[in-house]
């Protein structure tokens, strides 16, 4: 683990990070009496891309949904720029949230505005901009995620492919410099997802966005991350820390390396031949 | 945001953050400068800028995409390479265009459209009972079609869990009716024919009719609602590839437990009404001996009989109603209640229609 540790923090030094924008500290988190993740710590740098990685049922969107605020930790703090989510009040937990960008696993649009308008709503809610300007910002936000030519098209209308693009544009409405995205490319067909590491590499190289990323796609993990945690269900833990290359090719733990390799469990393997 | 002018030309300087909540006032003030030096070439200045977002960057997009006269145009210096970059991204032909909108649609449209809506619902409906009739034939006429712990897991839902509200609604029915009748009635001495009254509305009409409100309100909605979150979760699809009849499974069971149901908890209504009745004719001073012998004289067995096939219908127009919607249900936060509200309203309309049907059948 010191080694994985020590590949994690050359890691975050080529981010170029100072302080983390996101700190979760020791943190225990389940649903009722059935605990995820425990004593799980780990920083998020400016700039950087992290991905949560796992296996299914491992906790990652839990994860991402207790950094976020939607869920309270059984125990231990997340900070974000500094500032405790978890003892904030009310006020300050909003203004905290509001510097987060979410992109949800199935994009949460809401249902009864089309396209347009749900990528202008967050501007709608906490801007002063006059309607052109919103909406000049929004179709600008859906062309960058290749949904330009949908704008007037209710969600219900688009696959789910469609709705996670679109989600990510109203995830970026506001000017969030941290954005998280719940399984960005699961669905997606292989060009639209590498479009979207695209986008997400261009977004963090000119605009400094910093990005959490919950995903188990393979190539999309290569392609985009600075940093990966893997998670792992049956320890409640974080196994692994670092470089995605290096966790592949070099990491001592034999469960990060058959993830990386996509290897079935060896019981399978031998009834497969 | 600074305006100066230099010579033949307008600098817009830029400073500090551009950003979703700073951008509003310096972007009409960059508008209103464009529109008032229509004819002069504009620089913005933005060496000086720290910071911008998205909306900082649809600013910058939207001074340099203004349609101006050659000679007049305007040019963005000293922006940061990664910003000009994102900005210089866009096409402005690509948003020439104006914005989808949602077309105001004037009152006739909207009366022609619900009657469309109304029409392609009757429709539906017709398809639909058609089904289950042959699903009811199926049932009757052959075994293995019906699964009866089905129907009774839900008749107990429908039916056992809705007698203590049945019970009261009843009881507080026979109650209000007495007494409203009875003040009318006690001005002409004829208080005694109260219980008549009581007796012939309970059994003939209301047991029957207040029942089938709440069970709509109750039941027909929850049926809506079950239903519509399978078919929106795609368990009804799961069901069907797996060659089971939706009608079969998840219907039928339904319209047999309200048809069983119903009339139970009719009865029970009847019962509790008419002890209201009688309780509020013990203050006109018509003990309850006396009210049960006047009840036998006014009220025959087909006044109950009527009002338990009435009741029957009433459930099985519940049910229908339910189950239709909920298979009808669409995609959408909303729809699964539009269903809900859509089965209580329609089935109360139809109830008080049938009634009037068998009104006049029976007159």
């Amino acid at each position: 683990m010191a080694h994985l540790r020590a590949l994690s923090n050359r890691a975050a030094a080529d981010a170029g990070a100072a302080a983390p924008v996101i700190s979760v500290r020791n943190l225990r988190m389940g649903y009722g009496s059935r605990v995820l993740l425990d004593n799980a710590s780990f920083d998020v740098y400016r700039g950087e891309i992290m991905v949560i990685l796992g296996g299914s049922g491992s906790g990652k969107s839990s994860l991402m949904k207790n950094i976020i605020g939607l869920y309270r930790p059984m125990a231990g703090d997340i900070l974000i720029d500094g500032r405790s989510l978890v003892t904030a009040g009310a006020d300050e937990r909003a203004q905290l949230q509001r510097r987060l960008g979410v992109m949800y696993q199935s994009g949460a649009l809401f249902g009864s505005l089309n396209l347009l308008e749900n990528v202008r709503f967050p501007l709608d809610q906490f801007t002063t901009l006059a309607l052109p300007e919103k909406n000049l910002t929004a179709r600008m936000l859906l062309r960058q995620v290749e949904m330009g030519h949908a704008e007037s098209l209710m969600p219900g209308e688009l696959s789910g492919g469609m709705l996670k693009r679109a989600g990510i544009a109203r995830a970026m409405a506001l000017g969030c410099d941290i954005l998280l995205l719940d399984e960005p490319s699961a669905g997606l067909d292989p060009i639209t997802g590498a479009n979207l590491d695209r986008t997400i590499l261009s977004l963090r190289r000119n605009l400094g966005f910093t990005f959490v990323v919950v995903t188990h796609e393979l190539q999309s993990i290569l392609a985009i991350a600075d940093r990966a945690i893997m998670l792992d269900p049956a320890s409640r833990s974080i196994i692994a820390e670092g470089k995605p290359a290096e966790l592949r090719d070099r990491s001592p733990d034999p469960r990060v390396r058959q993830f990386f390799n996509r290897q079935p469990d060896a019981g399978r393997q031998q009834a497969a031949s | 945001m600074t305006s100066t002018t230099s010579g033949q030309g307008i600098e817009l300087r830029l400073e500090g953050r551009v950003t979703a909540y700073t951008a509003a006032p310096i972007w009409q003030s960059a508008v209103d400068t464009l529109t008032r030096n229509p004819d002069r070439p504009v620089v913005v200045d933005a060496s000086r800028l720290e910071y911008v977002d998205d909306v900082g960057i649809a600013f910058l997009f939207d001074l340099v995409r203004r349609e101006r006269p050659a000679g007049a145009k305007v040019e963005i210096r000293e922006l940061a390479p990664n910003l000009a970059t994102l900005v210089r991204a866009f096409d402005p032909k690509d948003f020439a265009a104006p914005p989808p909108g949602r077309r105001p649609t004037g009152i006739l449209e909207q009366m022609g459209r619900a009657a469309a809506r109304q029409i392609a619902y009757a429709k539906q409906m017709a398809v639909f009972l058609g089904a289950c009739a042959a699903a009811l034939r199926q049932a009757l006429t052959r075994r293995g079609v019906l699964n009866w712990g089905d129907v009774l897991d839900i008749a107990t839902e429908a039916g056992a869990n809705a007698v203590p509200i049945v019970l009261l609604v009843g009881f507080l029915m026979g109650l209000i009716i007495a007494f409203e009748i009875g003040l009318v009635a006690r001005q002409f001495g004829a208080v005694i024919f109260v219980v008549n009254g009581v007796g012939i509305a309970m059994l003939r009409e209301l047991g029957a009719l207040m029942t089938a409100i709440v069970f709509a309100g109750r039941t027909g909605a929850a049926f809506a609602a079950q239903i519509g979150t399978q078919k929106v979760n795609e368990e009804v699809n799961a069901i069907t590839t797996f060659g089971i009849d939706p009608i079969h499974f998840l219907v039928l069971p339904r319209l047999i437990a309200a048809m069983l149901v119903v009339p139970l908890l009719t009865v029970l209504a009847d019962i509790v009404g008419i002890f209201g009745g009688a309780l509020v004719m013990a203050s006109f001073d018509i003990g309850f001996v006396q009210f049960y012998y006047q009840l036998l004289e006014a009220v025959s067995a087909g006044d109950f009989i009527l009002g338990i096939v009435k009741a029957a219908v009433f459930g099985l127009t519940i049910a229908a109603v339910g189950c239709q919607r909920g298979l009808a249900t669409g995609s959408g936060a909303a729809s699964v209640g539009l269903s809900a509200t859509s089965t209580v309203v329609t089935s109360i309309v139809l109830i008080v229609v049938i009634d009037g049907l068998f009104a006049i059948a029976t007159s």
